[in-house]
């Protein structure tokens, strides 16, 4: 490694002349290029993504610590909001519907709860993400790490909202089934063992479309705002207001154009039907998460230095 | 990958250009460059060559002051040496951990104590939270924060109190290079002391220092060497003093008290 100092531009007692002091030794050297078709070395990205995953869980645990500092209901707040638009939303169905018998009312409410907490969290995901960076200035101004880990900190953090949910949506259906007990909704089955995988599938495709947004947000500063209504718009046309088999023949399309669609449609087949996911519904799952990983993680990465000059 | 780097130096810059585009639009919104797409207008963005062409070497052990105007380059080289803004030509080898304080400020949330956000701060730059909670208490003793504060709010901190925690956090985290552009105005004439002896034992351990300053008295007294920047290129470098008195007479004030005076 050792070699000769080159005296590097003009000038008189240039800072290459060297002081005399003692040397310690250094643990690494970094050397900085010219990223290759916008993109930085993936092997060493990836790497460090890897070296410092902890700052994200740490970043999300923070975040989370900060919003609930004042407020000991804060936290209620997170499953009573949900809890409240199903009950909003299955009111607004059934009475659209014009009524309908207790058992299958009841099949609703619950079909529409555990979608709306599984939207819930993908919309958590892309629309926290989608702030991470724009949010996150001084720190990236600062000190140069995987910006990909400010939206995955949003996505850890979102996650960690949306596990309380899954309780909530047990003891609902559990108490409904006490009360109505025709109610066909199977709620403990071997189809429950698919969940992970869904879960898994569907963080990272809303991670992935929360990379693509985090990154229009930097040079678009409406994206987020924009996002808001997208996301409502988003809701209605997915499988959780109305049921995945209500659509027939080629319609069925409809449900996996949708990002989430597969897994709004997988969510519901297992937690109501109590049946595992359909073939289609598996492979649209694993389709939409390369593909809003591959899509968005290329979108973001190949921008990623234009951040430091544009937050 | 052998680097070809020889290991008395800290920093390595070859042939370095920096090129960014940004958008000189007053409103950066999808709204307006829809609106511009639908009168067939683009949006208005400009190329700003920060950096250019630029050769440098900074060994071990030494303190390097940048000066020059607003827009030399200054802030961008600093960026590119941490690794925050890679290079559009050239090489930076950097041999040695690096600490920054670019952006004046520990943090993140203002709601969260100085401890979490200095925690936060440290595991961001690569350490493990357990190095990092070892230097809280430290970092508080030499921030002169007063008792408890600690773990109050960063929110309830005065302007002088955030500035020295920030400088506090930078030159705890043991750095063999560290970067810091404008952060010696932090704090009152005792911390600047201060400051500057902490960075002297640094230096005396064979770490490197690049100082961005606009006080041209701090970059006297502390560099070793300096550049003077304009316009993304290197107009002089040498011995600090030197550089300093040149780039006065560059701003045609001669040596006006005032203008020799820290911020």
């Amino acid at each position: 490694m050792a070699g000769k100092v080159n005296a590097s531009a003009s000038g008189e007692d240039s800072p290459t002349s060297r002081p005399s002091t003692t040397f310690v030794p250094v643990s690494r050297v970094q050397v900085f290029e010219p990223h290759r078709a916008s993109l930085p070395p993936i092997g060493a990205y990836m790497r460090e993504f890897w070296a410092r995953k902890r700052f994200s869980l740490e970043l999300a645990r923070f975040a989370d610590k900060a919003e609930y500092l004042d407020s000991n209901l804060g936290k209620v707040w997170l499953v009573l909001n949900p809890l409240l638009l199903a009950f909003v939303y299955f009111l607004l169905v059934t009475v659209l519907r014009g009524g309908s018998d207790k058992a299958s009312g009841f099949t609703t409410l619950a079909h529409i709860l555990i979608g709306l907490f599984t939207f819930y969290f993908a919309q958590n995901v892309i629309s926290d993400g989608a702030q991470s960076i724009t949010q996150g200035g001084r720190l990236i101004l600062n000190q140069a790490f995987p910006r990909t880990l400010l939206p995955l900190s949003s996505a850890i953090r979102s996650f960690w909202q949306y596990l309380p949910t899954i309780p909530v949506y047990v003891t609902v259906v559990i108490l409904g089934k006490i009360f109505i007990p025709k109610a066909d909704i199977h709620i403990f089955s071997w189809a429950l063992l698919w969940i992970p995988y869904v879960t898994l599938c569907l963080a990272v495709t809303a991670f992935g479309m929360a990379l693509i947004f985090a990154t229009m947000n930097v040079y678009f500063r409406d994206t987020s705002k924009l996002l808001s209504y997208t996301t409502r718009i988003w809701l209605y046309g997915s499988p959780v207001l109305w049921l995945p088999e209500m659509l027939h023949g080629w319609h069925r399309i409809i449900l996996y154009l949708n990002p989430l669609g597969p897994a709004l449609s997988a969510t519901s087949e297992i937690w109501i039907r109590g049946h595992a996911p359909t073939l289609a519904q598996l492979i649209g799952l694993l389709a939409w998460a390369i593909v809003a990983m591959f899509f968005g993680g290329y979108f973001f990465i190949s921008r990623e230095r234009d951040f430091a000059v544009r937050i | 990958m052998l680097i070809d780097m020889p290991d008395d130096l800290a920093v390595r810059i070859e042939d370095l250009s920096i090129t960014y585009k940004i958008n000189v639009d007053t409103k950066k919104t999808l709204k307006n460059a829809v609106m511009r797409a639908s009168k067939g207008e683009k949006v208005r963005m400009r190329t700003v060559e920060a950096v250019k062409h630029m050769n440098l070497d900074i060994p071990h052990g030494s303190v390097l002051g940048i000066v020059g105007a607003n827009g030399a380059g200054k802030s961008t080289l600093m960026r590119s040496i941490a690794g925050i803004l890679p290079p559009s030509e050239g090489r930076i080898t950097v041999n040695g951990k690096i600490s920054t304080l670019l952006a004046l400020g520990v943090g993140f949330n203002p709601a969260l104590s100085g401890r979490d956000n200095i925690i936060l701060g440290g595991l961001a730059s690569g350490l493990t939270k357990d190095e990092i909670a070892d230097k809280t208490d430290e970092i508080a003793r030499f921030a002169d924060l007063p008792d408890g504060f600690i773990d109050m709010p960063v929110r309830t901190y005065s302007s002088g109190m955030y500035g020295r925690v920030a400088f506090a956090v930078a030159v705890a985290m043991t750095p063999d290079i560290l970067l810091l552009d404008e952060a010696l105005s932090a704090g009152d004439a005792a911390f600047k002391e201060k400051s500057f002896l902490r960075m002297r034992e640094l230096v005396q351990e064979a770490r490197t220092i690049v100082i961005v300053s606009h006080a041209l008295q701090t970059v006297k007294d502390l560099c070793t060497h300096a550049i003077w920047m304009h316009k993304g290129e290197i107009l002089a470098k040498g011995e600090a003093g030197a550089i300093t008195e040149k780039y006065l007479e560059f701003l045609q004030v001669g040596t006006l008290p005032s203008n020799l005076e820290d911020f």
